[in-house]
Formats: structure tokens, sequence, C-alpha cells
């Protein structure tokens, strides 16, 4: 708050005009009085002097015009009461005194006044300024507060994601900050402060010392940031897997100044990395058991399909003789016999080898894979098995549909699981068998396959367990096959559900994703065909 | 219906094109002339049960089998010699394609001169 103009003193311009010119006439009057006074008690006349006195009063409680009348009183009182037979001369003396008095006291009034406004100034001033003070030392607390604040959450976080932060000055510097969390992930105690960085490099695994180090070095030199995985051995024992990374700090003339960084304790994350891991290959076992076991339910309809495509290569071959052994050989047609013997022989090879690859054990491989082709395959080896049951196969496969990133032998498994599950719910009825398999591209950047079939449709009041493991409503089924089949699925990241037919059967359908770079060609594909047409 | 044997057309009856075309191949090469039919059902649908000398079936196909046709023409006083092949014999079967009148019962793979040799017989019939 700034100075307005209004003077704060102990009394004045506050005062009414009555009251200020009153002071002037009371003033004059009790000079008058003492004067009085003492000139009755025969006392040296002093009225001058009094007077005086009252125009001084006057003019500094009331101001110059209250002042100027004080001073005019005073000499009309006392050339009127106290010596009324001096001189003119005299008399203007006396006059000139007041006059010059009462110019002096205005100045010095005026004085005053101007050093009453300049302390009010600076008064005002330094209530800005504490006020600004206050203000400041209130929001500093708060930022305080704020980082304090701050800070715990920081210190929190740090300790549920065992992760601490550290900064130091570049090796074989020192340590300039260090975390609570770090001194928890590496094994030391706070109240032994910094730890060197020897100590640090002392406690990790001996195996992992030298190849730190060299990390270390090596992004020093070249002032980059690094990263590590390594070991330490805390002083219990235990040991503890972490991560540490770090990054460069430059100076305006691009001088390193420090490192600051991180370090993890990924001990809970690796073991959950080496959970899924073994969870994976017990997936895979357990998907390749499966396999086996399907695979060995068909080894008739196998041997079947194997035989179709040798018995043709031995015809070829038997056809190449005859064609050699005439009175007059016939080379072309001898070649042509031969040439088909081959194709038929490679053919039952390659029954082979997709018998071998279903069969194989392994980790899951996903490639590009034609979903198609997948499908395409599986119905031409089982085959036999549909031939069998007298099940006609009917294939409605989008020609246009992309090819996806897919282990083959799973989704052949699936394809299989599915197939072999309709052809049993159709063996023992009486009506049309008829197996439907479908692909086509949804909208959801997914490939969607129905396998559909004619046969007994679902188990009443069990729908829902038909994916549980173990469920099965064979004989002598297992009851994996589904429940291997959605896991699969899922593992592709796709969906596996099943529904009633209409009006007998039952359809399974499942999804896979397609990548994205092959949604664009798959979307382009059908915007030229869209064209062409 | 009767079937009357026109001429030495030999029919072949099997779901696999490749075992249909490389038979008819192995019967021309011995002098044989033949037709081939990927089904029982199209084999009755074209009516060379008529001209058929001798009939080269399949047993196990979709729809009607080897067996179900032999049946068929059975039933039609259709006296085909018929040779059947398969990869799926087993005594039972045997015995059944033979007492229904088969000629021969050949497994696949099957031995070229055995089969050329019971054409050969069938058409001589």
């Amino acid at each position: 708050m700034g100075f307005t103009g209004n003077i704060k003193w102990t009394a004045g311009p506050t005062w009414s005009a009555t009251l200020r010119y009153g002071l002037a006439v009371a003033s004059v009057a009790a000079a008058l009085g003492l004067a009085s006074a003492l000139m009755h008690f025969h006392a040296p006349q002093t009225f001058g002097v009094f007077a005086l006195c009252a125009i001084a009063v006057t003019f500094w409680y009331s101001g110059a015009k209250p002042g100027i009348l004080a001073a005019l009183l005073s000499s009309v009182v006392r050339d009127l009461l106290f010596d009324p037979r001096t001189s003119t001369e005299s008399r203007l003396l006396f006059d000139l005194v007041f006059l010059v008095f009462a110019l002096l006291m205005m100045q010095a009034v005026r004085g005053r006044n101007q050093l009453e406004l300049k302390v009010a100034e600076r008064t005002a001033e330094l209530t800005r300024l504490n006020d600004d003070l206050k203000r400041e030392i209130a929001e500093h607390n708060r930022v305080e507060a704020d980082l304090r604040l701050s800070q715990a959450y920081l210190a929190e976080a740090q300790r549920l994601s065992h992760t601490g932060s550290w900064a130091w000055s570049p090796p074989p510097g020192d340590i300039r900050y260090w975390s609570e969390e770090c001194y928890r992930v590496q094994g030391f105690d706070p109240k032994e402060g910094h730890p060197r960085f020897e100590s640090l490099i002392q406690r990790m695994h001996p195996d992992d010392q030298a190849r730190v180090v060299e990390v270390i070095e090596r992004a020093v030199r070249k002032k980059e940031d690094f990263k590590f995985d390594y070991r330490i051995i805390h002083p219990d024992g235990e040991i503890r897997f972490a991560q540490s990374l770090g990054h460069p700090v430059l100076g305006p003339s691009g001088d390193l100044v420090e490192y600051v960084g991180t370090i993890i304790d990924v001990t809970e994350r690796r073991q959950a990395e080496e959970e899924r891991e073994r969870l994976r290959e017990a997936q895979a076992d357990l998907a390749h058991a499966s396999r086996m076991t399907t695979m060995g339910e068909l080894t008739a309809s196998l041997a079947h399909e194997v035989n179709q495509p040798i018995t043709a290569a031995v015809n070829g071959a038997s056809t190449c003789v005859r064609w050699l052994t005439r009175d007059e050989p016939d080379l072309a047609e001898a070649r042509e016999a031969a040439a088909g013997a081959i194709r038929n022989a490679k053919r039952a090879a390659d029954i082979i080898n997709r018998i071998r690859s279903i069969l194989k054990k392994g980790e899951s491989k996903r490639q590009l894979a034609d979903v198609n082709e997948l499908i395409r395959e599986m119905i031409a080896l089982l085959r036999s098995e549909t031939n069998r049951y007298s099940i006609s196969v009917r294939a409605e496969l989008d020609a246009n549909l992309p090819k996806i990133m897919a282990d083959p032998v799973q989704v052949q498994q699936v394809v299989m699981n599915l197939i072999m599950n309709s052809i049993d719910a159709m063996k023992e009825i009486d009506q049309t068998r008829e197996l439907a398999i479908r692909s086509r591209l949804a909208e959801d950047r997914h490939l969607i396959i129905s396998i559909s079939d004619t046969g007994e449709g679902l188990p009443q009041q069990q729908k829902d367990k038909i994916f549980d493991a173990f469920f099965t409503t064979k004989p002598h089924g297992i009851g994996m096959g589904l429940r291997i089949s959605r896991s699969i699925v899922e593992s592709h990241g796709g969906r596996l559900w099943a529904a009633e037919n209409s009006p007998h059967g039952a359809s399974f359908f499942f999804t896979l994703p397609i990548p994205v770079e092959t949604q664009d060609n798959a979307a382009e594909k059908r915007s030229d065909a869209h064209t062409n047409v | 219906m009767t079937c009357q044997k026109e001429g030495k057309l030999v029919a072949i009856v099997d779901d696999d094109d490749s075992v249909r075309g490389t038979l008819q191949e192995l019967l021309r090469s011995a002098g044989f002339s033949s037709r081939t039919f990927e089904s029982a059902e199209d084999f009755l649908g074209s009516g060379h049960q008529q001209s058929a000398a001798c009939l080269i079936t399949d047993i196990r196909m979709p729809g009607m089998s080897g067996l179900e046709l032999q049946a068929r023409l059975n039933a039609e006083h259709c006296r085909i010699p018929t040779i059947f092949i398969t990869a799926h014999g087993d005594e039972e079967m045997r015995f059944q394609a033979l007492r229904g009148g088969a000629v021969e019962f050949l497994p696949k793979p099957f031995d070229d001169e055995v089969l050329v040799e019971s054409v050969r017989a069938a058409l001589e019939r």
C-alpha cells in the first residue's frame, strides 16, 4: 500500500477548521493569561515569549493559516494590552519579530510535513516489502512442503519399483547422490554414507566385474549412455539381479560433468520370466503330446494317405518298365511314366514330412503363414478319415486372405483338433454328414476361420465346459483337445468359441490377428478387386 | 436293368486322381482301353456299367463305397468282373468282396503283373 497524501500525526489535518482556528485563539488567550498572571505578581513581562509559544503551538498543530491568525492576534493583544504607550517603531519591531517567527514556523512546519511524508512513504514501502516478504516466506514454506511431499512420493515409488537413482562424478570420482533405494538394492548401510565406486564393483558377482568396468570405461570415454545387467552378492550371501542405466551430463563446453542414472532390482522380474518360460515349455510339451495322441489315432488314415501317392508312383514305375520292355520300346511314354512316378513319390514324401512336422517337438516358431494352405493340407491329410465315415468336405476359403504371423504347426493342430471333433460328432448320425470349412477377413483386423458340421451338436447344459481341461464326451477321450486349441489361438492373439448350428450340428470359430503391414496389403488387394470389377 | 458287354472297356473308379491316372496309363501300356471315374456315383450315373467289360474300384471312397457299388451292380444283375484295390484291406473285407463276386482283391500298392493278368482274365470271360 503506497502513500496516499494523508499525513497521520498526533492532531492536525483531521481536525475541523473550528478546532484549528480555535487553537489559535486559545493559545494566544493562554499566553495572555499567563503574562497577566505574571504581571499581577510583578514578574518581568513575558507576553512576547508566551505569544511566540502560542504562535509555535498553533503553527505546529493547526497549520499555516491558524498560525498566521495566532501571530496577528498576538500582535494585536500585545499592542492593546501590553505597553500600549510604546512607540510605533517598538510596535513594528515586535510585529516584525512575530512575522519573522511566523515565517520560520511556516518553514519548520513545511519541513516537518515533508519529513512526515517521506516517513509515511518509507513506512508504506516497508509495510509493502514486509507483506511481500511474508508472502514469499509463505510461498517458500508451501514449496518446501510440496518438495518434501514430492520427495516422499518419489522415495516410495523407488521403493515399490525397486529403482534407485544416483549421480557420480566421472570415474574414478565420488558418488554425489545415492538414493535410499540404491542402498537397499546394492546391500549397503545408509549410516555408513555413500560407498566408494570400488566398493560397488566389489559387491558385484566376480564374473560380472570386468565386463561392467569395461562398459563404464567405454561409455565415459565416448560420453555415452550405458546400460548393463549384473549380479549383486549381498552381505548375507543372497544373489540379486540388477540393471543399471547411466546418462552423461555435459557442461556448456561439452566436458563431462557427471553421470546420472538408475539401478533397478530385476530379481523378481527375472524369476517371473523364467517361470513364464517354464510354463511356455510345459504348454508346448502338452500341445506336442496332444498332437502325438491325435496323430496316433489317425495312424490308419495317415497310412492310407501316404499309400495313395506310393501306389501311383509304383504304377508309374511299372508303366515305365512296360514301355521299355516292349519289342519296340517307347522312350517318350516311358519317360512320361517315370516322371509321373517321381512326382507321386515326392508327394508321398511331402505327406510324410507334413506328418513329421506335426509330430515334431520344439519351441513355437512364428513365421508368415498362409492359413488357407495350412487348412488345405490338413483337409488332405484327413481325407481318408472323412472318406471312412462318408463325410463330404466343403472348403470355402477367401482367396484374398493375407498371410499372418503364426506357428504353422500349431495352427494346423487347431484345425486338426476341430476337424476331428466334427468327424467324431458325425460318425454315428444317420443324416447327411457335411463338414464345411470357411475362412474370411473380419472387420477388426483379424482372420476368422470356421469349422461347421451336421453332427450331434454341443453337449446340452455343458456348453460352457467344453473348453475346460479334461472335459470330454468321448469314451476314450482325454479332454484336452479344445483346451489346448484355445491356448494356442489365444497365444496368437485370437479367440476360439463354439455355437450351435440349426437345425443340428455345431460350429467352431477362431480368429487370428493380421499384422499391420499385411492389413495395408489386404486393403489394397480388396480395393484393386473392387476397381477391376 | 440288364448289362451287356459291348466292348473291352475297363472302368476305373477311385477318388484319388493320381491313382486313377497312373492306373489308366498302366492299362494303356498293357494294351487296354479304360475310362476313369472319381466316385461310384459318377460311374453309375455315366451309364458305362452297360459297356464296361471289367471294373477296377477302390473300396473306401466318399459317398458309396466299392463294396456298396458291387452290391448295387449285383442287384441290377450287372455282373461286371470286379477287381478291388484298397489300402485298407483286411480279411473280412476281402472275404466280403470275394463273396460278392470279385475276381481279385489287391492291396495298394499292387503288383502290376498281377493286376494286368487279372484284367486280361476278366476280359476273356
